[in-house]
This record gives C-alpha cells, structure tokens and sequence, in this order.
C-alpha cells in the first residue's frame, strides 16, 4: 500500500507564508495576522486550480 | 397590500436561501399586510415556518421540517448499512430534471439557476428522500469563463437538447506529455497551474508567452464565477429542506490518482502505454496526488458528518486495465485516502461507474459501514452477497429500462432488486447511472412509487 509522501508545498498552499516573508520589511505588527489572511487567501487559489481538475 | 420586499433592515437578511419578506409570503399563502409586521414583537409562529426576528433567521418547525428529519434519518440509517423504516429514495437526476421541469439542456447546464430550480421541482413533485442541488453539475457559464476545451457545450458543440460531453484530446495532444511525470510530481499544484491550465484554456497564456488580456481575465472570471457557483449550493440545500424537506444527499468530491491521470491528465490510452512503459513514473505521480486529493475532498465534506464525500469512479477497473494494474496503481493510491477520510469520520459513496465488479474483494479490505457502494453495470446481486454484509448499496436500476422499458418492467425490476438486496436494509433506491433526458418521465415515476408501496419495513 503506498504511502502519502510529503510534498514539497502541502495541499491548500500555492505560495507557502514562509516564502512570503522573505519578501516583507519587518513586521512591526502582529505577523500571524498577516499570515492567516494571507493562508486563507492563498487557499482559494488552491480550491481554484484542484476543483478546475477534479469538478469541471 | 401584499408584502413585495423587506421593510426594515432586519428582514433583508437571507433566511432559508431568501428574504425573510419571501418565506412570509409563502407561509400566509400569498397575502400579508403591512401593518402585520408592525406588530413584531421577537418571534412568530406561521405553522410550518417560525420566524424569529431578533436573528432575521427562518426556523423550518412544521411539516417539512419534521419531513426533512424522517428522510435524513431513513437517508443515513441505510447508509450506515441499519435498517430504517423504509428504503430511502435517492435519485441522481440530472438532465431528466430538465426534461421533467421543461428546459433544454442548454438551459440546464449554462444557466445554473434554472438547473436548481428544476431539482427543486422533481424533489418537491417527487417522493424523494434526498438529491444532488444540481447533478447536471457542470456549469458551462464557468468553464467558458476559464476557457476550458474539453467539454461540449449543449448548444455550440453538441444540439441544445444534448447533455454536455467530455472531450478526449488524441494521444499525442495529450494535456501531459510522457516526459513531464517528474514536474507533476516534484510539485502537483505548480504544474496544475504553469502546464496544465495553459494547455487545456483556451484563454490561459503558458509560461514564457507574453501575457493577454484574455489571460487575465479568465483568471478573474473564472474565480470569481467559481465562488458565486459554489456559494449558491449553500442556498439551493436549504431550499430543498425548506420547500419539500429533501436532504441534499452528497458533499464533497473525490477521484482516485489513477482516473486522475487518466482524464484529465495522460488520457486513457496515453496512461495505458505509461503503465508498461514507465510504470514507476505512474506509481510515483499517483502517490503525489494522494496528499491534495484527500485535501481536497475533506474541504468539502459535510461538517456534520451525515452525508457521504462521493468518490466518481471511472477506468481504474477490468477490462479498462488489468487486475494486476488495479492491484498495484489503482487500490494502494485510492485506499489510504479513504481511509484518511474514514479516520476524520466521514463515510465515501463509491460512485462505481462501469462494472466494478472484479474487485469488489478489495473494497471489502475496507471497515463496515464505512462506504456506500453504488452499482452501474455490475451484478447487484453478486455485489450484494460479496459486500452486502458490510456496505449499504445504492443503485441498480438499469438506465436502458428506465429509458426504453415500460413502467411494468420498472417495477418489476425494482422488485426483484429489493427482494435481492434489500431486506435487511442497507439499501437505497437508485439508478445505475445519473438520470439523463432519456429516460421516460413515467419510468421514474413508476421506479419511485413502487419503493414507496413495497419499500416499507
């Protein structure tokens, strides 16, 4: 039986928070406000391409 | 004066998929004045609907929700393979609900809205227990927004009467070629996204071209048109429940690597030849998609855990590929992640299109009461006495009879069907295969009846 290996980017992720970061100036703020906004965000573009190959 | 829209702001908020101004409408059988609202206090009782206005919410109290609880219960007792007080009627109707409400399969299938309503019509005019929002399911107003070419649309490439068609590209324009197993594999999302949508959009620019205006539209349209069709499902279930008490039967999709590969991906005959030609590369991409498959088929899963994730099974079986191919791509790449969505406590409807048959042992790997086993082509009653001790089973009714047989013979058949297999419960009346507008309007209605007369335990 196989088994699930681990991907280089996990399901429900496009553009992981962590490469994003590298991209941000500091964050002064509260930065897991910024990363779930920008998880959630992220997820629907994942929703979109897997349900363009699955459901349409 | 008769109510046409919501005169204070608390009643413009949805209430079972409308305005609360619409439910009221309906409840008092078309006539309410306004000097009636003026007397709200917090809650009102109308018989089937109660209202309360603090929440701008509809509680369903009466009849129909009442109704609504007797079917889900028959629903999900048979489904966990119990015996419920009758056998529960679960049509997969499709464009015979065009046919039965009066559209075209145009309408159907470009026009969503109206392939709601003509599910809502057959679950209200019909005794039945539960039904897809929309089996026609393809909403061609939103592959045409992603530019997508592999369907044929009702209307432009097959008659306005005709349901939509997958397209198979030859061999050689394969959406993936041969040598591009490693990219899927290194990374599926990336290569869904850079190679794959370029290929099968007309409107989406592949990687390294110039960008079009086209292609940036197809994305924003096609997003935003994905979220409205999803959103609207949330609706259309509660109308169901609210205006005939019907179940919504399914959530969440579900298709093994293997068929993965073969539709949308390689092609059947491109995925046969890998199958001997690089067989590791099939194995390895098919345990790549396992992850996202799961993930996605458990994002949409019925929070409530009562309707089954449905998995559309399509040429994984004999003879589409050898038992020996099914042994080892097939099962050891689709049983994991039907075992991971068992684990989160949701049961998988096997939608077994085909005949499945010669692997019914391995489906029995799997824990009692976890599946539904749905019968197209294979032997009901072979399944029955393979599996039947361990998985309610749906289906059975052959499409050609429903289509081309008379009601006698519909009932005949249904009897002999649920003489087999039903007895004991565990069962749910269906078709073989989704319900096209081919099949006669008298045939389903002979089908649903006889259940209900000989059907009760």
């Amino acid at each position: 039986m196989a088994e699930k290996k681990e991907p280089m980017v996990k399901p429900g992720v496009c553009i992981p928070w962590e490469e994003k970061l590298k991209e941000l100036p500091e964050i002064t703020g509260d930065e897991q406000l910024f990363r779930r906004v920008w998880e959630d965000n992220d997820a629907l573009a994942y929703i979109y391409i897997w349900h363009c190959l699955l459901s349409f | 004066m008769v109510l046409q829209s919501a005169p204070h702001p608390t009643f413009s908020e949805p209430a079972c998929g409308r305005d609360l101004s619409d439910c009221i409408v309906e409840a008092r059988g078309g006539m309410v004045y306004h000097n009636f609202l003026k007397k709200v206090s917090c809650y009102w009782d109308f018989g089937d609907i109660k209202v309360d206005f603090y929440k701008g919410q509809v509680k369903m109290a009466g009849e129909k929700e009442q109704l609504y609880g007797e079917r889900l219960k028959r629903y999900v007792t048979a489904m966990r393979n119990e015996k419920p007080d009758m056998i529960p009627i679960r049509p997969f109707v499709a464009e015979f609900a065009a046919k039965y409400a009066g559209y075209t399969c145009q309408e159907v299938t470009h026009d969503y809205e109206k392939a709601f309503c003509a599910a809502r019509k057959c679950a209200s005019d019909f005794d039945w227990d539960a039904v897809v929002g929309n089996m026609v399911y393809v909403w061609t107003g939103l592959t045409q927004a992603i530019g997508l070419k592999y369907y044929g649309v009702p209307g432009i490439d097959v008659p306005a009467d005709s349901g939509f068609q997958y397209r198979e590209p030859p061999e050689e324009e394969a959406f993936m070629k041969p040598d591009e197993y490693d990219q899927l594999i290194e990374d599926p999302t990336g290569f869904l996204f850079n190679v794959w949508l370029p290929r099968v959009s007309v409107e989406v620019s592949a990687m390294g071209e110039a960008t079009t205006y086209r292609n940036n539209l197809s994305f924003l349209k096609g997003g935003m048109a994905m979220l409205k069709y999803f959103s609207s499902f949330g609706k259309q279930n509660e109308l169901l429940r609210c205006e005939s008490g019907t179940v919504s039967a399914i959530s969440g999709i579900l298709k093994a690597p293997f068929d993965i590969l073969g539709d949308k991906l390689r092609g059947y005959i491109g995925l046969t030849m890998d199958l001997f030609e690089r067989p590791e590369k099939v194995l390895a991409a098919c345990e790549a998609l396992m992850p996202h498959l799961a993930h996605v088929a458990l994002s949409g899963a019925d929070p409530e855990r009562q309707v089954p994730i449905t998995i559309w099974m399509h040429r994984g079986c004999v003879p589409f590929v050898s038992r020996e191919h099914f042994d080892k791509f097939y099962w050891p790449t689709l049983k994991p992640i039907i075992e991971e969505i068992l684990a989160a406590g949701h049961q998988v409807l096997f939608y077994a299109e085909g005949d499945w048959n010669a692997h019914l042992k391995s489906f029995a790997e799997l824990p009692a009461g976890s599946i539904i086993y749905h019968v197209d082509k294979g032997d009901i009653f072979e399944v029955h006495k393979t599996i039947g001790h361990k998985f309610c089973i749906s289906g059975g009714i052959s499409n050609f009879l429903l289509s081309y047989g008379t009601a006698a013979e519909v009932r005949e058949w249904c009897k002999k069907v649920i003489d087999g297999v039903a007895r004991d419960g565990g069962y749910i009346m269906d078709a073989s295969a989704i319900i096209q507008n081919d099949a006669k309007i008298e045939n389903i209605r002979a089908m649903t009846e006889f259940t209900r007369e000989y059907g009760v335990y």
